[in-house]
């Protein structure tokens, strides 16, 4: 059931009817009842495995509240960590590591036969399997109150908006919304209906609408030149921006609408000059994650240069592993991890010598946010490529033979930026306030014109056949 | 006092507002389209047809266009008779022989030039045999046809032309759910309409809007995924578990079908029966993305399916029939025959049916003489 989809509608409306009339202790047993009626729509057989992660770590966070002793308390969260991250092993990456290992023996000429589990990789399960490691460590840190509530709890790492696919949230930000009344303002109504036609403008209309492009060019048949590739990554970028970023909103503006305020996840990305800034504006709720439970203890930038760097790889190499079990993201991690490297390296030295960039849009600026976008568009290259024999034939390609055709232009570049430019144009006026709620503040006429434009784009150019969201697989 | 009245009147005021950016946003995008499109919606691609009170629509006689889109620009000439063809179809001649293909878009091709579609490649290579016989393959097709309306333009148009072969392509994806939704045009032997005449001018209103054309098939879409659980009603045919409809479609189409048999031997023609399978039966990328979206509404999306129900639904008609699916699975890079956006054949896909239905008429006995 994916938010684009008439089912959702349909599951929304039903929902949110109930919702509205029910008082607040009614109102999150329903929310729960839903929740898990949303999850169980893909496969009933992985509610188990959420009831499971929910029932553990309630009463570890518990456990953790009252307990005093450190040593029995430090048990309590290695244990914690082991039940959640085997079960995301097992799931998520038991074949992967057995296959890869079956591989690596067999160039030793040690054979052996994988076991064949057939594993199916439950939907959603590095999402809330992250939020409840983060709330155990948080109890641990004494950063925040374990629940008493146990239907709170469940709530919070049910609750359907998040549970599929993000934002990866806090309990810090969400129980003290499932705990306390809730209350439902015209402007949360107005703003959560923009963030979700905004969403489905992302989602429908640019991803939906990209993918054909990009899979013409990675699919298995096809023969591209380096052109294609290039004008490919581009428009991959966009395609996985207007997915994932697409899905963020929609489950933001469905949550404000019930009066539950998550996290925002992207905030324009592709217009930052750094990539600092940049993992500061991609998927926030997973790289905040990521520097918080897993960076800042490794060390951070505590050791100096060389521990600093080694703490930046692991981290971008564990990320890249957390979106799928392929060696490629792997190499997508360590890539994004070498270019933070660099990119630090490369400060220091500018900042030695008194080089700077010059804020607001000038031509130094705007040449290092060109130059950001390939050095990520060669990122996302490597996330995509099919295997590493397909990507090291494109990046080859990409350094060779670089004349564009006339299908480069016709039929990849023309209908890339068809899609694409409507996102800029909102995009810039957006960035310049710095949300993308800002298309509220406009005054009466540009504002219904560009709610207007939104409802064409989705309804005659937008896709209606209900695609899966990338971010699902991972 | 007066608070809540003025909130209304604020409430309905801009809501006439954007009712009206709606408007002129619309009137922008409909001359956009008109102007730009390369749809099927577009006035020019509408333009090919005209109503017509039995057999419902045909193509308009004596027309020409050019219809540009993404994938390919084709020149299509209609003669006088309304079919697809450069020349007239006049008295037949001594040593003249003609085969008449029926069918849907499939067979009228506008996505190939004239001379490349199946049925010229067919009459090439028939003649290329040498004898005094000259074939001529006419090209029955019309966009949006299904078995009830092959059949009305064979009796009402196409056995004027005085056929010695009648080929009925079927296309095994929707042909039956199109018998099941025409079967009152089938009993009342014409076209029918079916509904209140309110919603048959609203229906000319869409059909004279590019716009409104694209809001229609965004709502056809919603509204079969609603009636049937399934994305797409021509995959019902396919599913493990077809609803009614497709057993009531595949029976209508039998016998639709079987009328076309019995007048084609009345007027001393044979007839053979072609299964035209749809682009992810032969595309396995593309037969991977359906299976996984009828998979997500609880059923099984079987590759031939449709075929195998078409090829036992109509061998009690006792003709000459083929399956063109196999012969199309077994072409290396078949991904290559059908257009990506379009899914209809390309030139190479052409070539390869001319061949298939070229072996099939010679090894059924339908171009051999006599009846």
């Amino acid at each position: 059931m994916v938010f684009t989809s008439l089912d959702f509608v349909l599951f929304f409306a039903v929902v949110y009817a109930v919702y509205r009339v029910l008082p607040h202790r009614p109102q999150n047993w329903f929310l729960l009842a839903a929740s898990y009626y949303f999850y169980g729509s893909w496969d009933w057989r992985f509610l188990s495995l959420l009831l499971g992660s929910t029932v553990v770590d309630f009463f570890v966070g518990r456990y953790l509240g009252r307990e005093t002793a450190q040593g029995k308390r430090r048990a309590a969260l290695v244990l914690s960590l082991i039940f959640n991250l085997g079960m995301l092993g097992f799931f998520k990456y038991f074949e992967f590591f057995e296959e890869s290992l079956a591989a690596l023996g067999a160039r030793v000429g040690w054979h052996f036969d994988p076991l064949t589990l057939d594993v199916i990789l439950p939907i959603g399960i590095s999402f809330y399997t992250f939020m409840t490691i983060s709330y155990v460590i948080d109890v641990y840190r004494r950063e925040i109150q374990p629940t008493s509530h146990l239907l709170d709890f469940a709530l919070f790492v049910a609750y359907f908006p998040h549970l599929v696919a993000g934002p990866i949230l806090r309990a810090s930000l969400l129980l003290p919304q499932i705990e306390r009344p809730r209350t439902i303002s015209a402007l949360q109504m107005r703003s959560g209906a923009w963030l979700i036609a905004w969403g489905c403008f992302q989602k429908m209309f640019v991803a939906d609408n990209l993918a054909p492009l990009v899979d013409s060019v990675f699919g298995a048949s096809a023969s591209p030149g380096g052109a294609d590739i290039l004008v490919a990554a581009w428009a991959f970028a966009f395609q996985i921006y207007g997915d994932f970023a697409g899905y963020s909103n929609i489950a933001r503006g469905v949550s404000r609408l019930m009066g539950i305020e998550l996290n925002v996840n992207f905030l324009f990305p592709y217009f930052v000059v750094s990539p600092q800034a940049f993992w500061r504006n991609w998927h926030i709720s997973l790289s905040t994650w990521l520097r918080d439970y897993l960076y800042i203890p490794l060390g951070g930038n505590r050791g100096g240069v060389w521990k600093t760097n080694r703490n930046l790889i692991i981290t971008m190499a564990l990320g890249g592993l957390w979106h799928g079990a392929a060696w490629t993201f792997v190499l997508w991690g360590l890539y994004q991890g070498a270019v933070l490297v660099a990119a630090r390296a490369i400060s220091a030295r500018s900042e030695a010598v008194g080089l700077r960039i010059r804020g607001g849009l000038s031509a130094s600026r705007i040449a290092l946010g060109v130059l950001m976008f390939q050095v990520t568009c060669f990122g996302w290259l490597i996330f995509r490529a099919e295997s590493f024999g397909q990507l090291a034939r494109f990046t080859r390609l990409l350094f060779t033979d670089l004349r564009p055709t006339m299908a480069t232009i016709n039929s990849l570049l023309i209908p890339m930026l068809m899609v694409v430019v409507p996102l800029l144009i909102v995009h810039v006026y957006q960035a310049r306030r710095e949300s993308e709620e800002a298309p509220l503040q406009l005054p009466l006429l540009p504002r219904y014109a560009l709610y207007g434009a939104v409802f064409w784009c989705v309804l005659l150019w937008g896709s209606f056949e209900g695609a899966q969201f990338i971010y699902f697989q991972f | 006092m007066n608070g809540q009245p003025r909130a209304h009147s604020t409430v309905f005021r801009r809501a006439a507002i954007f009712v009206v950016v709606l408007l002129v946003q619309f009137a922008i995008i409909e001359a956009g389209l008109r102007l730009y499109s390369k749809s099927e919606g577009s006035t020019t691609f509408q333009s090919l047809f005209i109503d017509d009170p039995a057999v419902g629509h045909r193509l308009r006689p004596g027309t020409q266009i050019r219809y540009n889109t993404d994938e390919f620009t084709t020149d299509i000439a209609v003669n006088a008779q309304g079919v697809r063809d450069d020349d007239p179809i006049g008295p037949k001649a001594p040593n003249e022989r003609r085969i008449l293909v029926l069918g849907d878009s499939l067979v009228l091709s506008v996505q190939v030039p004239f001379a490349q579609t199946f049925c010229e490649n067919l009459e090439r290579r028939l003649n290329a045999k040498g004898g005094a016989t000259r074939w001529r393959v006419i090209n029955g097709g019309v966009q949006g046809y299904g078995p009830v309306q092959d059949w009305l333009f064979f009796d009402k148009i196409g056995a004027a032309f005085q056929p010695d072969v009648v080929l009925i392509v079927a296309f095994v994806g929707n042909d039956a759910i199109e018998a099941y939704d025409t079967a009152a045009a089938l009993k009342a032997g014409r076209a029918v309409e079916t509904e209140q005449p309110a919603i048959g001018r609203l229906r000319e209103v869409v059909r004279a809007s590019v716009t409104l054309q694209s809001v229609r098939l965004r709502w056809s879409q919603l509204k079969a995924r609603f009636s049937t659980g399934t994305p797409e009603r021509p995959l019902t045919s396919y599913l493990a578990n077809p609803p009614p409809e497709v057993a009531a479609g595949l029976e209508l189409t039998r016998d639709a079908f079987g009328r076309i048999v019995t007048r084609a031997t009345g007027i001393g023609a044979k007839t053979g029966i072609v299964l035209f399978p749809a682009r992810f039966q032969t595309d396995d990328p593309d037969f991977g993305r359906l299976a996984e979206i009828v998979r997500q509404f609880g059923d099984t999306l079987e590759r031939n399916a449709a075929s195998d129900r078409f090829r036992q639904a109509l061998a009690p008609l006792g003709v000459p029939m083929i399956d063109l699916q196999p012969a199309l699975a077994a072409q290396p890079n078949r991904i290559e025959l059908f257009f990506q956006r379009n899914v209809h054949l390309t030139l190479r896909g052409h070539d390869v049916v001319g061949g298939v239905l070229f072996d099939f008429l010679e090894t059924s006995g339908l171009t051999a003489p006599g009846r």
